[in-house]
């Protein structure tokens, strides 16, 4: 439990992540948060202090789409769905990712 | 564009969203509280909320929204100050936007009729002449050739007697394709019909116009169909033209429409239809064929006016070439009209410019009492820059009530003056679009004018204000100067132009102009016919002497200028014993005498422009200098200046030829009078028509063209003299609130000094020394920007140097007047303090 890994991550790349957990299906805020620090292996934590301000971005941009939904405490909430834009975007994004990872990681063997 | 349309939909459904999120955060704090993670974890709720809902983009217009409702309320606390800032501004932009309403109505916005933007008034134009009419022949000519011209239309003016009516109605003779052209079929009955009106021996048409049928049929819509007479020939009405129908922005709207194929008919002998001379000449427009621009057409008429040329040589001039101005506006604005406009513009501007500096003034007394509050925003974490936006915002609110008002005055203004002009009714003063943007500009840029220097002055660290409080003195003072000097000259040359001497005895002169041109007469017939009605008038009891004249005085009418000289000369064309009847004292030399050609007579000021210092008579005067073989004159006498054409004209360079065969069909006769003119009015007219009883001779009082000129001035001087009273006013509403912060912000000052024993009127030198330096500089600087502006309003000005000392003189004097007025009140007041509470209270 102790994440001193709670590196401000940057936007940029909690958008990519919120996307990126959402390919699977709709979910709501929590989950979100909930998915992307078990999948990462509990190292990342995402603030809800970011999470928000990000769900309202990528919700005014279009990559996702919301919905009212009840949750598995039975209490309506809203849900997150990707919608094509989104998938589009959250590609995109991969790419860019994979190639500037690469970019670095060659560095980093070379130099 | 999806993501606006998002963004919108937040911006309207902003209070749901918000509670959605709250519900959204709420669940999750839950779930995090189930799951076992402290509820500290979740932060600052409210703040989270912010930052999420500042990524729909809207926090601005939430802020803004914010700071007119606060804005909203600190000035309902203080409504006195606010009405007196919301009316100060108001005058300001009132006025500007009453000027602008002006230049709106008559050039930018399109008359109400059809598709005015093809629409193009052709004009004539060769080098050195010019002409606004077209020959009908011509006309007729261009309508059956050109291609790039959809359609052609003409019209003229001519007076008719209706029924045994004496009093002559204005009525316009128009081409028959004019009403449908125009898309004016709305009326009552029908409009005019080519294909039934036009042909030869079409049954004699009329419509009425609007204004007339009202007040003349009391609307009765049983006239269509009726027969009246119009110069004693039968005609039906067919129809009348609907309220708002402009013609072609014409002034003077007409009581009576006529196809002008049927103009023969109703004047007899006249013969504008064939006539390709001078006489014959009518107002063209035409409707451009679609995509055609007014160049494209001009080039190509140019090919036709050559042709034209060669058919017939006679009625067009060398390198003559027809050209186009808008058709479908009231007016267009000639190089002419620039100084004009520019002078009005200014003169508007710098009411508005008063106002502001006043304003400024005004906010920033008011600041001293805000200042406590202000300082408390600062201590509570405000930004300098989150107050000057308050500050601002405030303004603008003022300065947009105020242009709301202003729209108000504006279109009040121009109501009261149209009224005054008996404007058609056509003419709309309502603001339109134009209007309202213009004012709302105008309100947005005094706003930032006014308020910015305050609000940064007042949110300073070091709060002295006095720089700004300069400037603004300086600004209000050398814009009032200006004003003033302006009003003053205005006056003094409207003063000139009515007190000045016109040169002849208007008050016994009846004017008859039995307009034989018109009627087709030619130089044998006019001459006959003049010679007659003078005998005959002669006859008359109480008629002293009969005279003839070509340009009937301040009449406005066939006005020849001659060129080639740097000033206009007016030339008349007489007939011997003018002089005697028009009571112009003749100074040297002799007067006509049947037989003379090429003698001539000048005025005073003429002789003294042409040959300063010489003595004037047998000199030999070229009529066209700039042309050696032009006709040669002598001058054979010198008569005392008469202002013939206009009032306005101060320096009456008259010329008097003896009429020649051209001009005698133009001639009016001139009848002098033993007493009352009017007694005399239906004697001459019967007189002069029953001669010929074609002819429908117009009869006026000589000085009733004086008094027509009088009231123009008077009201052109009136409303100068309002401008400068009202900057005036201005000025000292500002410069004694000024003083009076000034005072507020030193009285614990004065009150130590006063303590200390110190005299009262060191005190109050040392409150106004700060003053004098900004007044003086401002009153320098109005008078010289006024004097740079003079080499504009000599352009203007009548009689009046642009630098005359009076109106100089006279308003620095009274601006010093009223600025010591303004300062010495609330310095005194100030002298009244007791010393000993003041320095308690602190």
């Amino acid at each position: 439990m102790e994440s001193t890994s709670k590196q401000s991550m940057p936007s940029g790349a909690l958008a990519m992540l919120v996307l990126r957990v959402l390919r699977a299906g709709p979910l709501h805020g929590y989950a979100i948060a909930q998915k992307i620090h078990v999948l990462s292996n509990e190292v990342l934590e995402v603030e809800e202090g970011s999470l928000y301000p990000a769900l309202q971005k990528i919700l005014l941009k279009g990559w996702v789409s919301a919905e009212w939904g009840i949750s598995e405490t039975n209490r309506k909430v809203r849900f997150y769905k990707l919608t094509t834009a989104g998938r589009k975007q959250l590609e995109a994004e991969l790419r860019d990712y994979d190639r500037v990872t690469e970019a670095i990681k060659a560095i980093l063997r070379t130099a | 564009m999806g993501e606006l349309w998002r963004r919108l939909w937040y911006l309207l459904h902003r209070r749901r969203m918000q509670r959605e999120l709250q519900d959204e955060m709420v669940f999750h704090r839950e779930m995090l509280e189930r799951s076992g993670t402290p509820r500290k974890h979740f932060g600052n709720e409210t703040l989270l909320q912010e930052r999420s809902h500042e990524m729909w983009g809207w926090t601005w217009i939430e802020r803004l929204g914010q700071d007119l409702r606060y804005g909203m309320r600190t000035l309902m606390r203080s409504p006195s100050f606010s009405i007196a800032a919301v009316l100060v501004l108001a005058v300001g932009i009132g006025v500007n936007v009453a000027a602008f309403g002006l230049f709106n109505m008559f050039v930018l916005k399109p008359l109400p009729v059809r598709d005015p933007d093809t629409l193009v008034r052709l004009q004539r134009s060769a080098p050195g002449t010019f002409s606004s009419s077209v020959p009908y022949p011509s006309i007729a000519f261009y309508r059956d050739h050109a291609k790039t011209l959809h359609s052609v239309m003409a019209s003229t003016d001519r007076d008719v007697i209706l029924e045994q009516e004496n009093i002559p109605a204005r009525t316009r003779f128009v081409t028959s394709n004019l009403f449908h052209e125009l898309g004016a079929e709305t009326g009552l009955g029908r409009v005019f019909d080519p294909d039934l009106d036009d042909p030869k021996g079409a049954p004699p048409v009329v419509m009425l116009s609007h204004t007339f049928w009202e007040q003349h049929y009391d609307s009765n819509p049983a006239v269509v169909g009726r027969v009246v007479h119009l110069n004693h020939k039968p005609a039906t009405v067919i129809g009348v033209a609907p309220r708002n129908f402009s013609g072609l922005g014409l002034p003077h709207e007409p009581a009576f429409w006529i196809p002008l194929t049927q103009e023969p008919y109703f004047v007899e002998g006249s013969t504008v239809l064939t006539d390709t001379s001078l006489d014959g000449m009518v107002d063209m427009w035409a409707r451009l064929e679609k995509g055609v621009s007014p160049r494209a057409a001009e080039q190509e008429l140019l090919a036709l006016t050559d042709e034209l040329r060669r058919q017939s040589p006679k009625s067009v001039w060398d390198k003559e070439r027809l050209v186009s101005e808008p058709g479908g506006y009231l007016q267009a604005v000639r190089k002419d009209d620039v100084p004009m406009i520019m002078l009005v513009g200014t003169l508007v501007l710098l009411i508005l410019t008063v106002a502001c500096s006043n304003l400024g003034g005004l906010m920033l007394a008011r600041g001293v009492t805000r200042s406590h509050e202000i300082s408390i925003r600062f201590a509570l974490g405000a930004s300098r820059q989150r107050i000057v936006r308050q500050l601002l915002t405030e303004s603008l609110l003022l300065a947009a009530m105020a242009a709301t008002a202003g729209v108000g005055m504006g279109y009040l203004c121009l109501r009261v003056f149209l009224s005054q002009v008996n404007a058609p009714p056509w003419l709309n003063p309502a603001p339109d679009w134009r209007v309202v943007l213009f004012a709302g500009a105008t309100g947005l840029i005094a706003s930032v004018v006014f308020g910015l220097a305050p609000a940064l002055q007042l949110t300073a660290k070091r709060r002295s204000g006095t720089r700004s409080r300069q400037v603004l003195i300086t600004a209000q003072i050398a814009a009032s100067c200006v004003l003033l000097i302006v009003a003053g000259l205005l006056v003094r040359a409207l003063h000139f132009a009515v007190s000045g001497d016109a040169g002849y005895d208007h008050e016994h002169i009846l004017v008859v102009d039995p307009d034989l041109a018109a009627h087709g007469y030619s130089a044998t017939t006019a001459r006959s016919y003049l010679d007659t009605a003078q005998a005959r008038l002669r006859q008359l009891p109480g008629v002293t002497s009969v005279g003839l004249t070509s340009m009937a005085p301040l009449g406005h009418k066939n006005v020849t200028s001659l060129g080639g000289y740097p000033f206009g000369i007016f030339v008349s064309h007489v007939e011997p014993g003018f002089f005697n009847t028009m009571g112009i004292a003749r100074l040297n030399g002799r007067d006509f005498q049947r037989g003379d050609t090429n003698e001539v007579v000048v005025s005073e000021s003429l002789a003294r422009r042409v040959w300063p210092g010489e003595a004037p008579l047998g000199k030999q005067f070229l009529l066209d200098p700039s042309n050696a073989l032009s006709e040669k004159f002598t001058v054979v006498g010198v008569v005392a200046n008469a202002r013939m054409m206009s009032m306005h004209d101060p320096d009456a360079t008259e010329l008097y030829q003896i009429s020649d065969d051209g001009s005698l069909p133009h001639m009016v006769l001139l009848v002098r009078t033993q007493g009352k003119p009017e007694d005399l009015a239906t004697a001459v007219r019967t007189v002069t028509s029953s001669i010929d009883t074609g002819l429908f001779p117009t009869v006026h009082r000589l000085s009733e063209s004086f008094q027509d000129e009088v009231g123009t001035v008077e009201k052109g001087a009136m409303i100068a003299s309002l401008m400068g009273a009202s900057a005036v006013l201005l000025a000292a509403v500002g410069l004694l609130g000024l003083v009076a912060y000034a005072v507020s912000q030193k009285t614990r000052e004065i009150a130590i000094r006063l303590a200390l024993g110190a005299k009262k009127t060191h005190v109050i030198k040392a409150m106004l020394r700060q003053f004098v330096v900004p007044v003086a500089i401002g009153l320098i600087g109005g008078a010289g920007l006024a004097a740079a502006a003079s080499q504009l309003l000599r352009r203007i000005l009548y009689g009046v140097s642009g630098l005359d000392p009076a109106a100089y003189l006279g308003a620095i004097g009274l601006l010093t007047v009223i600025i010591s007025f303004a300062a010495w009140v609330p310095a005194r007041k100030a002298l009244g303090v007791d010393a000993m509470r003041v320095l308690r209270h602190e």
